[in-house]
């Protein structure tokens, strides 16, 4: 009982509640865009709230690297964790500094941040209007994984 | 020289009544670790307390054949309740534990924990702690099945049900307490705070059997 009592709480956070957030964090993320305010962490937050399942899963894997009785289960899933970082999400962050790079270097998103506002506040309209298909497609992309990139 | 009877009787009423009074301590226990935080426990605090009691009265005849091992006589714990008297006591307590403490008090109890959860988070507390407390207390019948199914029925039955809980914790409890800490981590990084702890605490929740074999591979 006490055990069903809890993973059924779990299992309601992170796959009710947590998607049901995501919204309101990314209606957060478009509301601190369009005052110029740094809006990156709430944007990642609706992403990371999208894939609270994976997330254990993933922490999982992690853990699962070594037996159950295993003394270094914790320092290889830890080490597994670093490995991931290094090797999967900075080269993923890697590649979007890349992009932006060359965005900015071509002066594509100068008008956000130099001169009027009014391309960011268009944009800020743009994503307020089409925020539940914003959140659609970044569900379709957690659901579909890798053949979600089309 | 035979026991008396009046003795005799006291003796299986005692006995009978330790499951219900197993039942009353786990009630304590959740009560007491809502005071204790909701999702830990104090070292030596009275959630640890009651829920040892409670251990020892699920395990009194077995506690008892460990004394008659060491060569101290003790009294059969056979036959039921011959007085009327003491068996209407029997009754009326196992009654009030299961009509009243179990059946009306506890879903108080634990409503009460649900409304302050809400309160917890008005006032910018963690609403997990009040949860956690209202889901032991629903539980606690189903507990202390629970808790009976690990009576290995030895001498050593009160240590082996502690062991067996400990293994139920870890094994079961914690890797579920592990999805919690994920989404509570996604939470602080959305709140500006530190999330590693709650990452790294998560990774430990999924290890804790191979943290003990650590520290005993340390010790030797």
């Amino acid at each position: 009982m006490l055990e069903n009592g809890l993973l059924h709480l779990t299992n309601w956070t992170a796959n009710v509640i947590m998607p049901t957030i995501a919204g309101l964090f990314a209606a957060g993320a478009i509301y601190r865009f369009s005052k110029a305010q740094p809006y990156s962490h709430l944007s990642y937050a609706a992403l990371a709230a999208l894939m609270c399942s994976g997330l254990l899963r993933a922490l999982e894997a992690f853990a699962s690297q070594a037996g159950a009785n295993d003394p270094d289960r914790y320092w290889i899933s830890v080490l597994t964790l670093t490995n991931w970082v290094g090797n999967v999400m900075l080269p993923l962050y890697g590649t979007l500094q890349v992009v932006l790079a060359v965005v900015h270097y071509a002066g594509l998103l100068e008008r956000m941040t130099i001169g009027e506002a009014w391309v960011r506040n268009f944009l800020s309209a743009i994503m307020c209007f089409s925020l539940s298909g914003i959140l659609r497609l970044a569900e379709f992309w957690i659901a579909n994984g890798t053949a979600g990139v089309k | 020289m035979t026991t008396p009877q009046i003795l005799s009787d006291l003796l299986a009423l005692l006995f009978d009544l330790a499951v219900p009074a197993a039942m009353c301590t786990m009630v304590l226990a959740g009560l007491a670790l809502r005071s204790e935080s909701g999702i830990n426990f104090e070292s030596g605090g009275r959630f640890q307390r009651w829920m040892i009691w409670s251990a020892i009265f699920l395990t009194v005849p077995q506690l008892l054949s460990w004394f008659a091992a060491q060569g101290i006589h003790m009294p059969g714990q056979g036959g039921g309740i011959t007085s009327a008297w003491m068996n209407s006591i029997d009754t009326s307590f196992k009654s009030f534990v299961t009509d009243i403490v179990l059946a009306k008090l506890v879903p108080v109890f634990a409503a009460f924990f649900v409304l302050k959860a809400a309160l917890d988070a008005a006032q910018g507390h963690s609403p997990l702690g009040s949860m956690v407390t209202a889901i032991f207390l629903l539980a606690a019948s189903g507990t202390v099945q629970l808790m009976q199914g690990f009576n290995s029925g030895s001498q050593f039955a009160t240590t082996d049900m502690l062991v067996s809980l400990w293994n139920f914790l870890a094994g079961t409890i914690l890797p579920e307490a592990a999805g919690l800490a994920v989404a509570g981590a996604i939470i602080q990084f959305a709140r500006h705070r530190p999330v590693m702890p709650l990452v790294f605490a998560a990774l430990a929740f999924l290890s804790v059997s191979s943290l003990w074999k650590l520290v005993q591979v340390m010790v030797r």
